[in-house]
């Protein structure tokens, strides 16, 4: 019987400031044994428990995607005590991984489709894993069109900029970057998430919308999305419950009878509604 | 299936003869209550007890233990051993609503995917052995409302039954016939059995407390904005005592304790009637009040846990009732919720 609460040893390979602020980075990890890496093959969409001994563990999307190999990478704001504890460590520093967790971003149901990838803020991670699995050499043909709105306060909180220049050099792919508002540098759009999503008003023909990001942004998209014609089954977000075990024992995750962390994160618009609205 | 008969006096020294080659947990007396507690050499067995103050979930899911140790290195803090082990032991004498909750809480620990290691080490390490309420023990019993009985093996290894002169020993499972050396040579007749079935029947019959448990169900699935969930929560005090005593309630934490440069990693039972066991980090919390806490236990209870499992996350045996100290009892608001 394999113990699920035991994290993969990791070492920490590489840490990349994502933002002006300092308070969220990218950690790459190495697994020490190198055998382990095959034991956490992933899917985008699911998350890790990065696990600091003395100090305990944060589920985390992961935010690197499967067809990258010899690491996983992660991107954390800096929050409470483990977060803390992560963003003062340093490369080569020995921590554990457990996972990985959770079910994903539903790849089956993508393939075919038209997808529009909606993202806000840091809750950006995982939908950067899903982008880079989606457009990784061959996979591109399983996929339609793929529209990408992403949006931060000012330019200096966009995650992964070297990427977002990378993808938009791209002619198969349909990239708006935005900001709420922009400095004495930055030539591209400015606007909140759901302006810029009605502007570039994707079409709902065989279309699936990926949408993550804060509370807000959630809640003034979804109606454009709406207008739009998308369905509820056709658009999909990721939740975050408080979490500790990660594999639905600790009774802490549950919206009604479905464990955020075992059941999701992930979810349709269609099956949340099926659910207690207490998230 | 295996029965024997042994002398009604010859249960203590079973127990202690067990508790030479077993850790054997027994009814121990403490002052006014009764726990499971291990049976030390000159320690003394107390069966003649109503039921244990507190769950014996303790046996499989402590209120704290250790999951792994690690240890600090120059590269940081580093994994340095697996905490999960277990001792060959005896759980000898719990009730059958304890029992039960057993069962019930495998069907958590023990899914198909993502084992509960330190729970099933400790489950398969231990044989329960259950003695049966001839005369249910409090007048706030309700085992027959939620699937259980007074008179039952579910969750057990071996059943013990008074008839009378003698108890009836029922080697239910295999793991309780490996134990069968210490119940004698006397094989149990027809008669004993018969005598069993009138008890058991005449048991049901003693169990005056009853509850809609399963006619709320369908009720609980459409009215989770009901205006009633305001009802319950006023005076509760949010101590969390319903749900320490509680035989099936399995919420915990996990935390982190360093001591100099060695730490361990600890599970202990957490509650989802404290405020903070839902509350993230940025300060938003999912259950913002105790009404929200009520609804989660009694939805958790008598839905969720159908939903997932198909059996209700409650065995009747009271004790929620007997210790909540503003005296909120779940029958009652399961009852209420019967006529919604
Ligand atoms: C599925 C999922 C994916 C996530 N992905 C990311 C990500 O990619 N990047 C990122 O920066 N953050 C992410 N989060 C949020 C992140 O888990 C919390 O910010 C983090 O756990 C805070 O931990 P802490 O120890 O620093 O804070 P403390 O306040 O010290 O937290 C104590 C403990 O509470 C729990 N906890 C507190 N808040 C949360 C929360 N919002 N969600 C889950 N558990 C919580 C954790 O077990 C944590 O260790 C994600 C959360 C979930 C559920
Ligand atoms: S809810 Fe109350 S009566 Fe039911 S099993 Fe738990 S403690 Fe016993
Ligand atoms: S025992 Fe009573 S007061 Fe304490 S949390 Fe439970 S319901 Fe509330
Ligand atoms: S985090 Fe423990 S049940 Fe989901």
């Amino acid at each position: 019987m394999q113990n699920p609460y035991i994290p993969y040893p990791v070492v920490v390979d590489k840490i990349i400031t994502e933002v002006d602020t300092k308070d969220i980075k990218t950690f790459r990890f190495k697994f020490v044994n190198p055998e382990d890496e095959a034991k956490y093959a992933y899917i985008p969409g699911q998350f890790g428990e990065l696990s600091i001994y003395g100090k305990g563990e944060s589920p985390i999307g992961i935010a690197s995607s499967p067809t990258q190999k010899g690491y996983v990478e992660f991107t954390v704001q800096k929050a409470g005590v483990v977060t803390q504890a992560l963003h003062e460590m340093e490369e080569g520093t020995l921590m554990g991984l457990r996972g990985p967790l959770g079910n994903s971003w539903p790849l089956e149901f993508l393939e075919g489709k038209n997808i529009v990838i909606v993202g806000g803020g840091f809750a950006f991670t995982t939908l950067r894993s899903l982008i880079n699995y989606m457009i990784f050499g061959d996979n591109r043909k399983r996929f339609g069109n793929i529209t990408v709105i992403y949006g931060a306060r000012n330019p200096g909180l966009l995650l992964y900029k070297d990427e977002l220049i990378e993808w938009q050099k791209r002619s198969d792919l349909n990239i708006n970057v935005t900001v709420d508002k922009g400095d004495a540098t930055w030539t591209g759009r400015e606007g909140f998430v759901p302006a810029v999503c009605k502007d570039v008003a994707p079409s709902k023909e065989n279309a699936v919308a990926v949408i993550c990001g804060p509370p807000v942004m959630i809640r003034f998209t979804l109606p454009v999305f709406f207008d739009l014609g998308f369905s509820k089954e056709n658009i999909i977000t990721s939740l975050e419950m408080r979490m500790k075990c990660g594999i639905g024992k600790c009774g802490r995750c549950n919206v009604g009878s479905k464990y955020v962390c075992k059941d999701g994160p992930v979810f349709s618009l269609a099956e949340l509604d099926k659910l207690t609205p207490e998230y | 299936m295996e029965k024997r008969l042994i002398k009604k006096d010859a249960l203590a020294g079973i127990a202690k003869k067990m508790a030479e080659e077993f850790l054997v947990w027994a009814p121990i007396k403490k002052e006014d209550n009764v726990l499971f507690e291990p049976l030390q050499k000159d320690g003394e067995p107390f069966f003649a007890y109503l039921n244990s103050k507190n769950a014996p979930k303790n046996v499989f899911f402590p209120h704290t233990e250790a999951l792994m140790k690690f240890t600090r290195t120059e590269k940081g803090m580093v994994f340095s051993s697996d905490e999960n082990k277990a001792d060959s032991s005896v759980l000898f004498g719990v009730r059958p609503c304890d029992a039960h909750s057993f069962a019930l809480l495998d069907k958590l620990f023990d899914q198909e995917k993502y084992q509960d290691a330190y729970y099933i080490t400790k489950r398969q390490n231990t044989t329960v052995i259950s003695i049966a309420c001839v005369k249910p023990p409090y007048a706030s019993c309700f085992c027959t409302s939620v699937d259980g009985a007074p008179v039952a093996s579910e969750g057990a290894d071996i059943l013990l039954t008074d008839i009378g002169s003698d108890y009836l020993v029922e080697l239910v499972t295999p793991k309780g016939e490996k134990l069968a050396k210490y119940f004698g040579d006397a094989k149990a007749d027809a008669a004993a059995d018969t005598k069993k079935n009138e008890i058991a029947a005449k048991a049901i019959e003693a169990i005056k407390s009853k509850i809609p448990a399963h006619e709320v169900k369908p009720i609980l699935d459409k009215n989770f904005d009901n205006p009633f969930w305001n009802t319950i929560h006023g005076k509760c005090l949010a101590c969390g005592t319903c749900t320490y005593m509680c035989p099936t309630c399995h919420c915990f934490d996990i935390s982190d304790e360093v001591k100099g440069g060695d730490g361990v990693r600890i599970r202990s039972w957490d509650s989802c009637m404290f405020p903070m066991f839902t509350k993230e980090t940025s300060g938003h919390n999912p259950r913002v009040s105790q009404k929200e806490r009520w609804r989660q236990r009694t939805m958790h209870k008598f839905k969720y846990y159908v939903d997932n499992f198909n059996a209700i996350a409650c065995v009747g045996c009271g004790r929620c009732v007997m210790s909540c100290p503003v005296n909120i009892d779940i029958r009652k608001v399961v009852e209420d919720i019967s006529k919604l």
